[in-house]
């Protein structure tokens, strides 16, 4: 490498310093949107994708007067019943407002026959042994509880007004914490006794099929069986989770198409807005013996070294404000679907194939935008272009 | 050494510059170029820098047909022969003077240590070292020609061109440039300089004066 054309390009950064800072400023701004973007919806997908393999075959509800209602838990037995049928076991859950900080807890229960939920609270049930007055926490929720103060127990207010004391157990934090963030798993018996349940009141029923090609066929049976029950599909909770998911990207979709407008503008303006003393700088070299080469190469160096740094910087401020900071403002766009906004934390995930685009999206158009007026300019008769 | 064959330079507008010029210029020779403005001198000066190509006719250059050299190998005839000391100097007026001087060689790869060795060699020899790292757009117009003779000598080229050198310069300075050019010649280095100031036509170490009025 040619030293001294190195040090000529970081000379001519320094000389056009108002202007390549302003570039590298927008590179920077850029580069970080758009990697905050990247970041936080692989994220997002990768928590979607552990809650969708989590979720059962198919979830049977009762619905009474188009809300849903509480459904009798027998019903399970009588769905076991249906050929191809794996498991059925009604689910005890529902919200809990804790009025102090304004938002909704996801109360699940349990019992120690639970096999069919979700993996997370089987490991809950592994790990700690429930009785009728203790709970498990989320992190999002016990970061809730410290704030009030609820450092060993929480009274709920129970259906009837008077309260009950869960004494917290642990904490949990799953693979996947944008489901489990605002959860508190109890005992069954002390959950129905909280929200006022009978014995064999079930929130839903969930359901396991043996051979999952088969999922359709049971589910219409269940239909045909239980007219007035809603008989919901894997794959149509997955449509309605990725609706939500690709709604929210459309808001980012916007965000991108802004930043690469001002990128877009940013490269027409480096293509057409060579100035004159730019131009005569280049003939100047020419006629003192410099090659086309060694001008491409001023250029090339100083290009990459803007883009470069503006990558990379952009890409540091990116992680650091989704992974450390936990987006701030951005976030709040695909977190409407969970209760506990402020305590979410995006899972780190890296994903190479991301980072190359962003790469691909920014330095390689960058330089060749500064190379190619400069070499159209250097390929001329220098006589003509120092007048 | 510099052999001009029925050349020829028209531009685009249709005008003929210059037509069927034929000169010959021998090594060491301090040639005059005189004519008014717009005589063809500076475009003479461009087609033996290899600054332009010649809508018809040769350059030769110690055997080498100039004017048909790609682009690539024009830079570098220019590099290794030629020195160009411009009207109007031609200086990157936000680098200092030493950081110009030097430009002829940066595409050489030398080391800053011989770098910074010839440039103080050239600033010396020129009168310039003492404002080797001040702003050349905060020179005068004689220090700013200082600069430019220096350039034009940092790479030793055998071959110097000057066109108009003192047009931008007063009486004392013009004659100071004046005693600069003996001081190349004295190297033995082949001169030609384009101009139509009246003080060049009385100078006594001119080998050849060349009227293009004529």
């Amino acid at each position: 490498m040619n030293l001294q054309l190195l040090e000529y390009s970081l000379k001519s950064f320094r000389r056009a310093l108002f202007k390549n800072l302003f570039v590298f400023v927008i590179l920077t701004l850029m580069t970080w949107l758009l990697a905050s973007m990247f970041f936080i919806t692989n994220s997002m997908k990768y928590e979607l994708s552990l809650t969708l393999d989590a979720l059962p075959d198919i979830v049977v509800q009762k619905k009474r007067a188009g809300i849903h209602s509480t459904i009798d838990e027998n019903i399970s037995l009588e769905i076991l019943e249906i050929p191809g049928v794996k498991s059925a076991k009604g689910r005890v859950w529902g919200y809990y407002y804790f009025q102090r900080a304004e938002l909704y807890f996801t109360i699940m229960g349990v019992d120690e026959f639970e096999s069919q939920s979700r993996d997370i609270f089987v490991d809950v049930l592994e790990n700690h042994a429930l009785d009728a007055s203790s709970m498990i926490i989320g992190e999002g929720v016990a970061k809730t509880f410290k704030k009030s103060y609820y450092k060993e127990y929480f009274n709920f207010l129970k259906e009837d007004g008077s309260t009950k004391k869960m004494f917290i157990k642990g904490r949990f934090k799953s693979k996947t914490r944008l489901e489990s963030n605002d959860v508190i798993v109890m005992d069954k018996t002390a959950l129905r006794e909280i929200f006022g349940f009978d014995a064999n009141e079930a929130t839903d029923i969930a359901v396991n099929v043996t051979n999952k090609i088969e999922v359709p066929m049971v589910a219409l049976k269940i239909t045909q069986n239980y007219p007035n029950y809603t008989v919901i599909a894997k794959d149509d909770m997955r449509v309605s989770y990725e609706n939500i998911f690709n709604y929210k990207s459309g808001l980012f979709l916007g965000l991108f198409v802004v930043s690469i407008f001002t990128f877009l503008i940013i490269v027409y303006d480096r293509l057409t807005g060579m100035s004159s003393a730019q131009k005569r700088e280049i003939g100047i070299l020419k006629a003192l013996g410099w090659r086309v080469e060694d001008i491409i190469k001023v250029k090339l160096y100083e290009s990459l070294f803007v883009s470069i740094f503006a990558y990379m910087l952009g890409l540091f401020l990116a992680l650091a404000f989704v992974y450390i900071f936990n987006a701030p403002f951005i976030r709040e766009i695909f977190l409407g679907y969970t209760q506990m906004k402020n305590a979410f934390e995006l899972a780190f995930v890296f994903d190479f194939k991301t980072l190359s685009l962003l790469f691909f999206l920014s330095v390689p158009i960058y330089v060749l935008a500064t190379i190619v007026p400069s070499w159209r300019v250097a390929t001329l008769d220098a006589d003509e272009v120092m007048r | 050494m510099i052999e001009i064959k029925n050349l020829s330079k028209s531009f685009q507008e249709g005008t003929d510059v210059l037509k069927n010029l034929n000169l010959h210029f021998k090594e060491g020779e301090l040639i005059v170029i005189k004519g008014k403005s717009g005589s063809g001198k500076s475009t003479l000066l461009s087609l033996i820098a290899a600054l332009l190509k010649p809508t018809k006719g040769e350059v030769i250059v110690d055997s080498k047909h100039i004017s048909k050299l790609p682009d690539h190998f024009s830079s570098a005839y220019r590099r290794d022969n030629i020195g160009i000391i411009f009207q109007k100097y031609n200086l990157i007026a936000d680098l200092s003077v030493k950081e110009n001087i030097i430009l002829p060689l940066v595409p050489l790869n030398i080391s800053k240590k011989e770098l910074d060795v010839r440039a103080q060699e050239v600033m010396s020899a020129f009168h310039i070292e003492h404002k080797a790292d001040e702003l050349v757009k905060n020179l005068s117009g004689g220090e700013q020609q200082r600069a430019a003779i220096a350039r034009a000598n940092i790479a030793n080229p055998k071959i110097i061109l000057a066109d108009e050198p003192t047009a931008n310069l007063d009486e004392k300075l013009s004659l100071a440039f004046i005693e600069m050019l003996k001081e190349m010649k004295q190297e033995s280095k082949t001169i030609i300089v384009a101009t139509h100031d009246p003080l060049f036509f009385e100078l006594d170490f001119v080998d050849r004066f060349v009227d293009f009025d004529s």
